[in-house]
């Protein structure tokens, strides 16, 4: 298809390097168009799966059983006056959404979604990751020091401190994975994983596999280490003084993320596209074996479940609770962890660490 | 891969520094209040157990290891266990002093052992990186040692000018450094001497880069014009860091202008020999005529201090072998006569009282005859009066620059000492010809005052027999 | 020949991030987009009462940007030792095959001094949220 595409913009006598600018656009088209469809389905799976878990029924009146309920959703936030409050720096106070939804999106241009499948085939892309998602944490110091706002500015602090602190666990969680795989390329790090369920990541590195996703959940400020937003202290924390699309924003942002988060976690422990019947003697050779994209969003889906899951069950951490689970609990666990995964891999231990598996 | 594992016995001091620094450190968290002379103690055993290392690695020949970025040789060795030698008895001086001001904390001793730790990398470092990554370590511990009494605006004011202040010397240290560096394409500081002796190195930029290492040397040894801050941090620190500061570290500093001038850079010998006699001339005049407005002493032995940096520069800008021996020699001296100067402080304070007026040493004679008769020698020792140690170490710089015939030099060197000698005088008047405002008997620890009387002997006895010290410096020079 | 397949590779690996660079772009033109949209779509009638910053209904009494806690500067500061630690980690954790024993002890070694500042710190209770 890229080649008839070329072939195309060729015969209207477009220039060498503007023709591989619009072949990357439309990858990026093609990469955000499902994910923002995923993120708008997103908002409602979440309302329903807690109704039917709360035995409600939940949004059932727009669309049959409520499937466009995103889509008014949408276009009520979309004729919402975003209301910008006196003393709020106003260029801050815009920007920072934008920021927030930036590296949210940029971060999908190296997530590989099959063997080939990826946008920037980059060396570092676990790197890039990490430094965007790092970023986010920008639009919300930016949001609630620009809003001019007590909670605001409460909620910000708080929602930066917490999102600093579950990072560095989940970078030591990370470091881990990339000591197992050997490459710091994601594609590598699925690659690496080949042999079937017992050969991927969340059996050698379990304990910085929970880590990875209770810290993803707490990075993105959900349920329930959600008390920068907690309801009944400080109202909604950094976004408090937004409204309308701005608001709206912010929201795609952090479920972005969350996806974002859901398939990392997927493609690093869970073996990405590959299938869990790899080398399972009845299933050798039926397409249930074959790597595909299915595998992955299968996989996907099942963390994001876990995202609505856990909101529904728990009940909220305690601020404190939360910086002493992240800094006394997690952090000491994974250095320990990292030094168990360096004691295998320089002894080889099988058959994740034998010598020759990853691609040294 | 395979790795050249470097020679780590080498640096095993270094490594022994840096393993007890985290036993005490984290040892320290356990300790209790009363067992706090644990730590202290532990503090002690470092500095002997890294001066036995130290001696056991040190050899006549010139060893090198980390990919040259480190070296073993005499002036290394020996600053070093001058180094342990200075920080022990500062360590020894401060305890009394801390216990009675609630600073007898962990962190005043791991801060001290870090800056030692800074210390020692600097006088091994034989490469602008190890240089810079010793210089950062000794001063950031020092930024903290002065802040450390936090309740005192008067500490938090003084660490905050010299963290600002030092950052910034730093940074022209630095800059300085990423023009040798680029200049002649390397770090080692030998490679850099073959290189700017080739000629190969493009000339502006080494002078301009040799610009900014001296502005950064000067301001790190607290020479004039970029003495500023050591008035006034002199004066806020507490006493006790006052006396670690202005002593060992001083040593470091010699150090850190001896690799970077003697050792990297002797071809331009000339251009940073005129640049040294104005800081050594500026250092000695102002150090010296500022000093007698002084009525704080703290303040009055920081100026004192500018100035005999002064005078340690004229070894420095001689530029022979025993212009250097010269120097070194008077660092050595200059760190014990301070040690003695601010003890001085210490002996005299107590608990609620810094005694840090002159006026607080009226009539001293009166309430203890011993401690005055060793404030006398070290007085006369810094103002130059044979035969006490701080006369020989004048004299050995002054026979330096009178050996390179820079004889106006000479002249203004004796001048000036004889301007210097006024205000030491004026102490010694106050203690002994004054009426004393109190009668309060003198009571200071026992530890304090022996040591206080044994570094005042030091300076009388190394005084009438200044040859084996001066024979010791030379080693590390002339061989 | 090899000083032209530098080029050559220095030349691929920028081709590589190309679509990064866009993509970024387009984040932030999206961002920018959605949030213009929303300002000429929406209506935009303000006044005093709206535009008054929330303050659960109270009259606001007092600015908003003031002090707060001082604990969290000091996570700030922990989390960028921490961070470069890591920082640190990556590159080591790619190679650690090739490195062996020696790589493991020297990390080892560099972990231990971060675990003695870490443990300083808990100690101290620069950890402790009350």
């Amino acid at each position: 298809m890229v080649e008839s595409i070329l072939s195309l913009l060729t015969l209207l006598g477009f220039p060498d390097w503007l023709q591989s600018v619009i072949i990357i656009m439309l990858k990026i088209v093609v990469i955000l168009i499902p994910l923002l469809t995923a993120v708008a389905y997103f908002t409602l799976a979440e309302r329903k799966v807690i109704a039917y878990m709360h035995v409600r029924i939940g949004p059932n009146r727009v669309g049959p059983r409520g499937l466009l309920q995103p889509i008014a959703d949408a276009v009520k936030l979309m004729f919402k006056e975003i209301i910008i409050p006196h003393g709020a720096d106003k260029a801050l106070f815009l920007f920072a959404p934008v920021l927030s939804m930036a590296p949210a999106l940029a971060a999908w241009a190296v997530i590989p979604f099959e063997a080939e499948m990826v946008l920037a085939q980059v060396d570092a892309s676990l790197l890039y990751i990490l430094a965007l998602t790092s970023m986010g944490v920008y639009g919300v110091i930016i949001a609630g020091w620009a809003s001019n706002s007590k909670y605001a500015l409460l909620g910000a602090m708080r929602s930066a401190a917490q999102i600093v602190s579950y990072e560095i666990a989940m970078g030591f969680a990370l470091v881990g994975v990339l000591m197992a795989a050997g490459s710091i390329n994601l594609g590598e790090i699925v690659m690496g994983q080949q042999g079937g369920f017992w050969h991927w990541y969340w059996l050698p590195l379990f304990p910085l596999f929970v880590i990875y996703f209770i810290s993803g959940v707490a990075e993105t400020n959900r349920a329930p280490f959600d008390v920068a937003e907690g309801e009944s202290e400080i109202v909604a924390g950094f976004h408090v003084d937004y409204s309308g699309m701005a608001f709206a924003v912010f929201f795609l942002a952090e479920y972005a993320n969350m996806i974002l988060v859901a398939m990392l976690a997927a493609l690093m422990f869970l073996g990405g596209w590959l299938s869990p019947f790899e080398g399972i003697g009845i299933f050798a050779d039926s397409w249930l074996a074959a790597p595909s994209i299915l595998w992955l969003l299968v996989k996907t889906s099942l963390f994001m479940f876990l995202y609505l899951w856990f909101r529904a069950t728990f009940p909220r951490y305690r601020y404190d609770q939360i910086m002493r689970l992240g800094w006394k609990v997690f952090i000491p666990i994974t250095i320990v962890w990292i030094l168990v995964i360096g004691v295998a891999i320089v002894a080889e231990v099988g058959p994740w660490f034998a010598a020759g598996v990853a691609h040294g | 891969m395979n790795f050249i594992h470097p020679q780590f016995s080498l640096a095993l001091p270094e490594m022994i520094l840096l393993g007890m620094i985290s036993i005490i450190l984290i040892a320290d968290l356990f300790i209790s209040d009363k067992g706090r002379v644990v730590t202290y103690l532990m503090t002690q055993a470092t500095l002997v157990l890294a001066a036995i290392a130290t001696a056991a690695v040190m050899g006549a020949d010139v060893a090198l290891s980390f990919n040259g970025h480190f070296i073993i040789d005499p002036l290394a060795s020996l600053t070093k266990l001058f180094i342990y030698l200075v920080s022990m008895v500062a360590f020894a001086y401060s305890r009394s002093y801390l216990i009675e001001r609630d600073m007898y904390r962990g962190e005043y001793f791991v801060l001290g052992l870090t800056a030692v730790l800074g210390m020692m990398v600097l006088a091994s470092a034989h490469s602008l990186l190890t240089l810079y990554l010793g210089l950062e370590l000794l001063s950031l511990s020092l930024y903290a040692m002065v802040g450390l009494r936090r309740d005192s605006s008067q500490a938090a004011e003084a660490a905050m000018k010299y963290f600002v202040l030092g950052a910034m010397a730093s940074a022209m240290l630095l800059y300085g450094m990423s023009m040798i560096y680029g200049a002649t394409g390397t770090l080692n500081l030998w490679e850099i001497r073959d290189a700017v002796a080739e000629g190969s190195g493009h000339s502006l930029v080494l002078i301009f880069g040799l610009v900014f290492l001296m502005v950064g040397v000067a301001f790190k040894l607290g020479a004039a014009p970029f003495h500023m801050w050591v008035p006034d941090v002199y004066h806020g620190a507490p006493t006790s860091v006052t006396l670690f500061l202005s002593s060992a570290p001083k040593l470091a500093a010699f150090v850190l202008m001896i690799r970077l001038l003697v050792d990297a850079l002797p071809a331009l010998a000339s251009a940073w020999s005129d640049m040294l006699v104005i800081i050594a001339v500026l250092s000695i005049v102002l150090g010296n005529v500022i000093a007698i407005a002084q009525l704080n002493i703290k303040r009055m032995l920081a100026y004192s201090g500018i100035s005999h940096i002064g005078f340690l520069l004229l070894g420095v800008l001689s530029a022979t072998p025993e212009g250097y021996a010269a120097a070194f020699y008077y660092a050595i001296v200059y760190a014990i006569m301070s040690l003695g100067g601010f003890a001085m402080v210490l002996v005299m304070s107590r608990q609620g009282f810094e005694a840090d007026e002159l006026s607080d040493y009226a009539g001293l004679n009166e309430r203890s005859p011993i401690i005055a008769l060793m404030m006398l020698f070290i007085m006369f020792s810094m103002a130059g009066v044979p035969p006490l140690l701080g006369f020989w170490a004048k004299l050995a710089v002054i026979q330096a620059i009178v050996a390179v015939e820079y004889y106006q030099l000479a002249v203004l060197a004796v001048l000036f000492s004889v301007v210097g000698a006024f205000y030491y005088l004026r102490v010694i008047r106050i203690i002994y010809f004054d009426k004393p405002t109190e009668r309060r008997e003198l009571k200071p620890a026992n530890d304090l005052k022996v040591i206080f009387i044994a570094n005042a002997m030091l300076v009388l006895l190394l005084g009438l027999f200044p040859e084996s010290l001066m024979n010791l410096c030379q080693s590390a020079f002339i061989y | 020949m090899p000083q032209y397949r530098r080029a050559d590779r220095i030349h691929q690996m920028l081709e590589n991030y190309l679509p990064v660079l866009i993509f970024i772009a387009v984040g932030l033109v999206f961002g920018a987009f959605m949030v213009v949209l929303g300002m000429i779509l929406s209506p935009s009638r303000p006044d005093d009462e709206k535009l008054s910053r929330y303050e659960c209904g109270f009259e606001a009494f007092a600015g908003a940007r003031s002090e707060f806690d001082v604990r969290f500067y000091l996570v700030a500061i922990l989390f960028i030792i921490f961070d470069l630690e890591i920082a640190f980690l990556f590159p080591w954790a790619t190679v650690l095959r090739e490195l062996g024993l020696f790589g493991l002890l020297s990390m080892t070694l560099f972990l231990a001094i971060l675990v003695v500042g870490f443990i300083y710190e808990w100690k101290k209770g620069a950890l402790q949220w009350e």
